[in-house]
C-alpha cells in the first residue's frame, strides 16, 4: 500500500568520535547535495561514538537548511522532560529543522552498565508510550500552568509547560516487532526500521499492524510516515539488492515505495561519493519514477491532517478552504504552536484559527476568509492591546507577526517604513545606529500595529509629540480588501482617522514616519515616601507643566501597604549632557523624602528594551483612563481616594502636553490635545474599580486615551472621541466598513445612511 | 596568598531566553567579537522560558571559532553524569577544545521533583556531585582500558567503557559558596565559580579561598590548582563612584584588579546581555586589568609558590 507521502531521501551519519571533523563534513555535504535530511544514530553506552544530541545541535549550528533527526534515540537513558525541552530548543534555534527518531532501547546491558535501571521488553514499550505522552504535554503546555502527567516510568509533577517547538515535531518510532508496531499505529507519526534487519513480507506484515492500529484509534494510516535505513554501494553492474548502478537501485526502490509505502529513504553512504549519487541520481529518478506510478495509479498523494488536530478543530470555521498560502504558517489548536499564539500579554483566549501572513495580499487573502466564516475577527500585531481584544475564542485571530519589516527609505528626511508586527523595542534597536528615536512608549514589547493606530504616548512625548504625528502614510488593507495608501494627498480622511481610531477602518500593513535625533538620554527612577498623596500629586503635576519640554515624566503608585504610599517617578530627559539632566530632575528632588534614586545616562534603545518571555495572560484585564488638563487639588484629592481604596493595583499619571498639544486637535483623530495628563487604574476587579473611579476620577476627566480603556460601556466611545471627532469617523466607517468587519477596539458605529459627511 | 597568579579571562553570562532564540546566539557572537574568551549561560532545564543550555552551547560552539564555552552552572541532578561526560568530551572534540564543565549541584528541588528529578538534601547533593564527578572525570581517562565501576550512593556505572577523551583537560567549575561544598572544590575540582551578586561581605572570599586551599593542600593539591572565577554585574557610566562595577572603566579595571591580587579571582563573567558593555569589557578593561595586574605580580614576586601565567 503507497501512503501517498511526498518522497524524502536523507543521510544516515556515523558519529565516528575518532573523527568529528569528518562527521559535519559529510553532514555538510548532505545539505548541499539537496538531502532533506541527515540523521545521526544514538547509543551513548558506546565511546567509538560522539554523543548524538551534542552533535545533532553542533549540526544544527554548521547547516542552514537541511532537516536533523536522531535515528533514533535511545529513551531507555534519556530522561524525556529534559528531551522534551531540548528539542524545542534545538527546533526554536534550528528555524523548525527538528525531527525526532525514538526508540525503547535495546542493548540493555550496556545501557544498564552507564547506570540506567534495567527494563524488560514490554517495559521499555510502555516506558516510551509515557514518553511519547510526557513530549507532548510539554511541547503543548504553558509555563503558566503546571503539567501532571502520571506515569510509572516517566511522570511530570507540577513542571511547567512549553516552549512550544517551531513546528510540530513528528515523532518517528525504531520498531521490528508488533507491541511497538501497535504503538506506532496508535501514537506516533513514524515508523522507522533499517532494511539490514528485515525478512523480506516483514514490511507488509510490520504495516498491517501499524494501520489497524491507527484505524481502531480513529487515525487514517496516511498519518504515519514509513521511513526506511537502507546501505547498498554503486557500482557498474547490478549486484544483488542496491549494488549496482543508479539505474537498478531506483528499479529495486520503486516497489519499497508502492507495495510498502516507505516514503523516506535514511542512506548509510560509506562516503561522501555514494552520498552524492544517491543524492543526485538515485532520488530525483525514484521521484521522477514514483509520481508516475501514481499519477497511473491515481494515489492520493500529499499530507493529510492528523486525527490529533482534527480533533481539536473548533465549530463554524472551514479549516478545509483557508487559502494555500496561508495554510502553511496557520496554527490550530492541535497544532505545536498553539501555546504560543493562543494568548496576549493581558487575555487568555481560545481561537480556533491563527492566521500568520506574510505580505499585504496574504493578509488580503486572510482577511476575505475570516469575513466568510460565521466566527468572531480579531487582529493582533504583538499582542499587547488593553482595550483591543486580539484573541477570541473558537474565531479567527490575523496575526500580523510576520509582518515586521523595518526599512530605512530615506535618510535625509529620515523616513522609515516600518511593519505593523515590528515591536517597539526592535524599532528603538533598528534606529539606534543612526543617531534617531520614534518616540512610542515605555515598553519595548508593545507592537508597532496596536500603537501606531491609536496615539503612543511614550517617554519622549513632551519633546517629540504622539507617535502618530510622526506618521506620514499607511498602507491599509480595508474590509473589502483592497490595499489602499493613504497620506496627506491619497485618501486624506483614511489618513486623518488611521492616527487615533484605525482599528475600526482596516488592517495597516505598513507605516511610513518620520522620526528623529534622538541622542543618549537621561532616565531616572525616583522612588518616594508619598506620605500626602494629593500634595504629592499636586506639586509633581506643577513641577512636571513647568519643565522644559525634554523633560518627560509617569508617575506610578502601587496599592498602599501598611497606610505607606510608595510613589516612582520615572523620568526621560532628552539630553546626554549629565549637568542638564541633573538639572532637569533636581526640582523633582523636593517632592518628598527619597526612598531610593537611580540616574543614568542610556542609551533610548536600554529604556524601551524588549522583554522576554511568552505571552501568558489570563481573563480580562479591568482598567480605566482619563486624560485631564491639570492635577488640580481637586483632581488630587479625589485620586488620592481612589489610591487609598485600594482599588488599583497599578495607579499611573503619565505627562503628555508639550509637542503633543502643538497638533491642532482637528487633525488627526486623536483629539484631546489639550490634556497635560494621561491617568490610568489597573483594577483586580472590574466593578469595584468602576465604583470609584465613576465616582472621583471620571467628573475631572476631559476625553479618555482609548489604548488604555476596558470599560465596555457606550458612553466610552464618545470619551475617546469628541462630537465633531466622532461624527467624521462614523461618516467615514460608514464607507470603508459599513459592516463593521473590525470591531474588536472601541468600536466607532458606522454613521447610519442619510447623515452627511462632516467636511475636511 | 590571595593571588594565585593565574592567567587572567573574561567572559559572559547569557540569559538562554527562548524567546529570542536568534538574540541569545548573537550575544555569544558578541562575546567572540569582544575578544573575550568565555560564554557561559546559565542552566535550569526545569525552567519553560530557556533554552536547553547543553543544546545551545552546543550549537552555539558551532557558529563561532574562538570563544570557550561552559555552562554556568550545569544541573547536575537532571543530567546524569555518565550521559553528561559522553556529551562533554564529544563537545569538546567538535569544537577542538573549546569546552569547559561548570557543575552545580542543584537548589530548586522542587522544581527538579517536579520534572521527574531527584530530590536531595543539601547533604546528599554534595555527595551526589562528588560521585558525579568521580564518574565524569573516570569516563574521560582514557589511560586504563578497565572498564569504569563507580558504586555511589546516588550514582552508579557497573562497568562502562571508557572514553571519548576530551579534546583538552576540561576544566570542572562548581558554583558553591558553604563550607562544605568548598572543601569538595579542593579536594576535586579546577575552579570556584561564585557570584559577586550573592556575597555579602568581600572577607567572605577570603574565608572560602581559605577553605579551598586547606582542603586542596589536604589532597595533596595545591591552591594553584583550583582557579577561582567570579560571575560579575555592574553598568558602565562616565561617573566614578563608591559602588563596586559602576563607573568608567578604567574604575572597573582597577576594583577587578584588586580583587585578582587580594581575593585571587582570574577569570571575570559579565551578566547584563547587553553587547555594549561586553565590547567595553573586552576592548577596554580586561586589557587595563591584565596590565596592572601583571605590574604587580612582576613588582611583587615574593611567593615563590605563585607561578605567574600558564
Ligand atoms: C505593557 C504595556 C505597555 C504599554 N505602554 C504603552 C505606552 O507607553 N504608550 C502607549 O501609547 N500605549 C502603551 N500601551 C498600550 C498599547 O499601545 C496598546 O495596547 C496597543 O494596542 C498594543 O499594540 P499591539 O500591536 O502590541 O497590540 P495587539 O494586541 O496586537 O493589538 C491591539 C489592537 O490594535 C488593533 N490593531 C493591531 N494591529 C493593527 C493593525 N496593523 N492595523 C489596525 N489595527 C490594529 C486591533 O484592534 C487590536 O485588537 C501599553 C500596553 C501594554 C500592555
Amino acid at each position: 500500500m503507497d501512503y501517498g507521502h511526498h518522497l524524502e531521501f536523507g543521510a544516515f551519519v556515523n558519529p565516528d568520535s575518532a573523527d568529528p571533523a569528518g562527521v559535519v563534513d559529510l553532514a555538510r555535504r548532505a545539505e548541499e547535495l539537496g538531502l532533506d535530511l541527515v540523521t545521526v544514530q544514538d547509543h551513548p553506552y558506546q565511546p567509538a561514538l560522539l554523543e548524538t544530541w551534542t552533535l545533532l545541535s553542533w549540526i544544527a549550528g554548521s547547516t542552514d537548511r537541511i532537516r536533523i533527526a536522531p535515528n533514533v534515540l535511545n529513551m531507555a537513558i534519556r530522561p524525556p522532560a529534559v528531551l522534551a525541552r531540548a528539542a524545542a530548543s534545538l527546533d526554536l534555534l534550528s528555524g523548525g529543522r527538528l525531527e525526532l527518531g525514538l526508540g525503547a532501547g535495546h542493548f540493555w546491558d550496556a545501557i544498564a552498565a552507564m547506570g540506567t535501571p534495567r527494563l524488560s521488553p514490554g517495559e521499555s514499550v510502555d516506558a516510551l508510550t509515557e514518553a511519547i505522552e510526557l513530549l507532548r504535554a510539554v511541547w503543548a503546555g504553558d509555563a503558566s500552568s503546571p503539567l501532571e502527567v502520571p506515569g510509572a516510568f516517566h511522570a511530570l509533577d507540577g513542571a511547567q509547560g512549553g516552549p512550544a517547538p517551531a513546528h510540530t515535531i513528528p515523532l518517528w518510532i525504531g520498531a521490528l516487532k508488533p507491541r511497538m508496531q501497535r504503538l506506532i499505529g496508535a501514537k506516533a507519526d513514524g515508523w522507522w526500521p533499517s532494511l539490514g534487519r528485515l525478512a523480506p513480507g516483514d514490511l507488509a506484515a510490520g504495516n498491517a499492524v501499524i494501520d489497524t492500529a491507527a484505524t481502531e484509534a480513529g487515525r487514517d494510516p496516511r498519518e504515519i510516515r514509513r521511513l526506511l535505513n537502507i546501505t547498498g554501494s554503486f557500482g557498474p553492474t547490478a549486484q544483488g539488492e542496491l549494488s549496482g548502478p543508479p539505474s537498478a537501485w531506483v528499479e529495486q526502490l520503486l516497489p519499497y515505495v508502492l507495495d510498502d509505502g516507505v516514503g523516506t529513504f535514511v542512506y548509510a553512504a560509506s562516503g561522501g561519493a555514494d552520498l552524492e549519487r544517491f543524492a543526485t541520481e538515485v532520488a530525483p529518478a525514484l521521484r521522477e519514477a514514483v509520481a508516475a506510478e501514481r499519477h497511473a495509479r491515481s494515489t492520493p498523494v500529499g499530507a493529510v491532517v492528523p486525527l490529533a488536530v482534527r480533533a481539536k478543530r473548533r465549530e463554524g470555521i472551514d479549516y478545509d478552504t483557508v487559502p494555500a498560502a496561508l495554510a502553511a504558517t496557520a496554527v490550530e489548536p492541535g497544532h505545536a504552536g498553539f501555546a504560543g499564539v493562543r494568548n496576549t500579554y493581558l487575555r487568555g483566549g481560545s481561537p480556533g484559527l491563527v492566521l500568520r501572513p506574510g505580505d499585504a495580499d496574504e493578509v488580503a487573502q486572510a482577511l476575505a476568509f475570516a469575513r466568510s466564516q460565521p466566527v468572531p475577527l480579531a487582529v493582533r500585531s504583538a499582542g499587547h492591546g488593553i482595550s483591543g481584544r486580539s484573541t477570541n475564542d473558537g474565531g479567527i485571530v490575523i496575526d500580523l507577526s510576520r509582518l515586521n519589516g523595518i526599512e530605512v527609505l530615506d535618510v535625509d528626511t529620515r523616513r522609515v517604513r516600518i511593519e505593523p508586527g515590528a515591536r517597539w523595542g526592535e524599532v528603538a534597536q533598528a534606529l539606534h545606529p543612526h543617531g534617531w528615536a520614534l518616540s512610542s512608549g515605555d515598553f519595548g514589547g508593545v507592537g508597532v500595529g496596536g500603537l501606531a493606530t491609536a496615539g503612543g504616548i511614550g517617554w519622549l512625548g513632551r519633546k517629540h509629540g504622539l507617535t502618530i504625528d510622526h506618521l506620514r502614510a499607511v498602507e491599509i488593507v480595508l474590509a473589502d480588501g483592497a490595499l489602499v495608501r493613504a497620506d496627506a494627498e491619497h485618501h486624506p480622511d483614511l489618513f486623518w482617522a488611521v492616527r487615533g481610531a484605525g482599528a475600526n477602518l482596516g488592517i495597516v500593513t505598513a507605516f511610513e514616519f518620520e522620526v528623529d535625533e534622538v541622542g543618549d538620554v537621561g532616565f531616572a527612577q525616583l522612588v518616594f515616601d508619598a506620605g500626602n498623596v494629593a500634595t504629592f500629586l499636586e506639586n509633581w503635576g506643577a513641577l512636571q507643566e513647568a519643565a522644559p519640554r525634554d523633560l518627560t515624566s509617569f508617575l506610578i503608585i502601587g496599592r498602599p501597604r501598611g497606610g505607606q504610599v510608595v510613589a516612582t517617578v520615572m523620568a526621560t530627559v532628552d539630553s546626554d549632557d549629565p549637568d542638564t539632566v541633573i538639572s532637569r530632575l533636581q526640582p523633582f528632588a523636593t517632592l518628598g523624602p527619597l526612598l531610593q534614586q537611580a540616574v543614568q545616562i542610556l542609551p533610548y534603545p536600554a529604556i524601551v528594551a524588549t522583554p522576554d518571555g511568552g505571552q501568558h495572560g489570563q481573563g480580562e484585564p479591568a482598567t480605566r483612563s482619563a486624560l485631564v488638563e491639570h492635577l488640580t487639588p481637586e483632581f488630587a484629592a479625589a485620586a488620592a481616594k481612589l489610591i487609598h481604596s485600594g482599588v488599583s493595583y497599578f495607579f499611573q499619571i503619565r505627562s503628555v502636553g508639550g509637542a503633543v498639544a502643538d497638533v491642532p486637535p482637528e487633525e488627526t483623530a486623536y483629539a484631546h490635545r489639550s490634556a497635560n495628563f494621561s491617568v490610568t487604574a489597573f483594577g483586580a476587579g472590574r466593578t469595584r474599580l468602576d465604583a470609584v473611579w465613576d465616582t472621583q476620577i471620571q467628573p475631572h476627566a476631559n476625553g479618555l486615551y482609548l489604548s488604555f480603556e476596558t470599560d465596555p460601556r457606550p458612553e466610552r466611545i464618545a470619551d475617546a472621541f469628541p462630537p465633531a471627532t466622532l461624527a467624521r469617523l462614523r461618516e467615514i466607517k460608514a464607507r470603508v466598513d459599513p459592516e463593521n468587519v473590525f470591531r474588536d477596539n472601541f468600536n466607532v458605529a458606522p454613521a447610519e445612511p442619510g447623515i452627511t459627511a462632516v467636511a475636511g | 596568598m590571595p593571588d594565585y597568579g593565574h592567567d587572567l579571562t573574561f567572559g559572559t553570562f547569557i540569559t538562554p531566553t527562548n524567546a529570542a532564540p536568534a538574540t541569545v546566539v548573537d550575544l555569544a557572537k558578541a562575546t567572540e567579537a569582544a575578544g573575550l574568551d568565555l560564554a557561559t549561560f546559565q542552566d535550569h532545564p526545569y525552567q519553560a522560558g530557556f533554552l536547553d543550555t547543553w543544546t545551545l552551547l552546543s550549537y552555539v560552539a558551532a557558529q563561532t571559532e574562538r570563544v570557550s564555552l561552559s555552562a554556568n552552572v550545569i544541573n547536575l541532578p537532571l543530567r546524569p553524569p555518565a550521559m553528561l561526560a559522553r556529551a562533554a568530551a564529544s563537545l569538546d572534540l567538535l569544537s577542538g577544545g573549546r569546552f569547559e564543565l561548570g557543575l552545580g549541584a542543584g537548589a530548586f528541588w522542587d522544581a527538579i521533583g517536579a520534572m521527574g528529578g531527584p530530590r536531595r538534601t543539601p547533604g546528599e547533593s554534595i555527595t551526589a556531585l562528588s560521585e558525579g564527578i568521580d564518574i565524569i572525570r573516570g569516563l574521560w581517562d582514557t589511560s586504563t582500558r578497565e572498564r569504569l565501576v563507580v558504586d555511589g550512593e546516588f550514582y552508579r556505572v557497573d562497568g562502562a567503557k571508557r572514553g571519548p577523551a576530551p579534546a583538552h583537560d576540561i576544566q570542572i567549575w562548581l558554583g558553591a559558596y558553604k563550607p562544605r561544598m568548598l572543601r569538595l572544590i579542593g579536594r576535586k575540582a579546577d575552579g570556584w565559580l561564585p557570584s559577586l551578586g550573592y556575597v555579602k561581605d568581600l572577607n567572605d572570599l577570603t574565608t572560602s579561598n581559605a577553605t579551598i586551599d586547606e582542603a586542596a593542600l589536604a589532597a595533596g593539591r595545591t591552591p594553584g590548582d583550583v582557579r577561582r572565577l567570579l560571575n560579575i554585574g555592574g553598568t558602565f557610566s562616565a561617573q566614578r563612584g563608591d559602588a563596586l562595577l559602576s563607573g568608567p572603566p578604567e574604575q572597573w579595571a582597577e576594583q577587578l584588579a584588586d580583587l585578582t591580587l587580594e581575593y585571587g579571582f582570574s577569570t571575570y563573567i559579565l551578566s547584563g546581555d547587553d553587547a555594549r558593555s561586553m565590547m567595553i569589557l573586552g576592548q577596554e578593561v580586561a586589557p587595563a586589568v591584565r596590565e596592572l595586574v601583571r605590574a604587580e605580580r612582576g613588582a611583587d614576586r615574593t611567593d615563590p609558590t605563585s607561578a605567574v601565567g600558564r
